[in-house]
């Protein structure tokens, strides 16, 4: 598996569930930009799950907050999760900026599913 | 004055996918000195944000990659604490209307080291220097 890999899965009836594998920065920011711009613009309900990821840098958070945004435009749902197995890093960032409370996190990825869905509109 | 470091020193190409090489470098080093798990984490975010800016911010994006745009990383334990220059030779730091960041970088950078200095980079030239230090236990740093 590519160690820097971005997953869509749509297993999840309705909502698109975005996996974040491995260490993330400014040079897969734009990917990750683009997947999400794009399902959130098709009004899909977005759950992105950090807790494959090693390392997010303050580019990633930007794309997380963009796309917080564009969900909220678009009145969609959109939620993060963070597993207790998260690796520290990931956490330190939303620690040190202050913004967990900004995005609706969960622990575990059927929280955060259930959360998305219900959170658009039908 | 310009410091010269030793123990890790890294010239790269100013592009996006130079940033993990450099976060790499110093990773390699802390787990050599078997820093803290806590403290590495804190030492990769801060040198990938010092390196960030040496790519998005210090050249600007419309110039072409040249021989000189490129950014360098310098890493050297020092007793109780590790000291990390990251260096470019840029336009300096100016603020930008049209930044496409969230203007965490340098915040987080203060927040994550011990001690930080931003300075530009030699006499009459070009560029910008972040030298950041970083308390090699947590013990030393204060903490728990």
């Amino acid at each position: 598996m590519n160690t820097q890999q971005i997953v869509v899965d749509n297993a999840e009836a309705g909502v698109a569930v975005v996996a974040v594998h491995g260490e993330h920065d400014v040079y897969t920011a734009p990917s990750l930009r683009e997947q999400l711009s794009s399902l959130v613009e098709d009004g899909t309900p977005v759950v992105v799950d950090l807790t494959p990821a090693t390392f997010i840098d303050s580019s990633i958070l930007g794309v997380l907050l963009g796309g917080l945004r564009r969900a909220r435009e678009h009145d969609s749902g959109f939620a993060l999760v963070i597993g207790d197995e998260s690796e520290p890093t990931v956490r330190r960032i939303f620690e040190v900026t202050g913004l967990f409370p900004v995005f609706p996190v969960f622990s575990s990825r059927d929280e955060a599913v259930q959360a998305a869905r219900s959170s658009s509109p039908e | 004055m310009t410091q010269t470091l030793s123990d890790v020193w890294l010239q790269v190409p100013a592009l996006p996918e130079s940033v993990a090489v450099a976060r790499q470098a110093l990773a390699g080093l802390c787990e050599a000195l078997e820093v803290e798990p806590k403290i590495l984490a804190d030492v990769k975010l801060a040198v990938t944000e010092a390196c960030t800016n040496c790519v998005v911010h210090a050249y600007g994006g419309e110039e072409p990659l040249t021989q000189n745009r490129i950014f360098e990383v310098e890493a050297h334990p020092d007793g109780s604490e590790l000291q990390v220059l990251v260096r470019d030779f840029g336009r300096g730091i100016a603020p930008r209307a049209e930044s496409p960041g969230l203007g965490l970088g340098l915040p987080l950078i203060a927040a994550l080291s011990k001690a930080v200095e931003i300075r530009g980079a030699r006499e009459g030239g070009a560029g910008t220097e972040v030298m950041m230090a970083f308390a090699l236990t947590e013990t030393l740093k204060g903490k728990k």
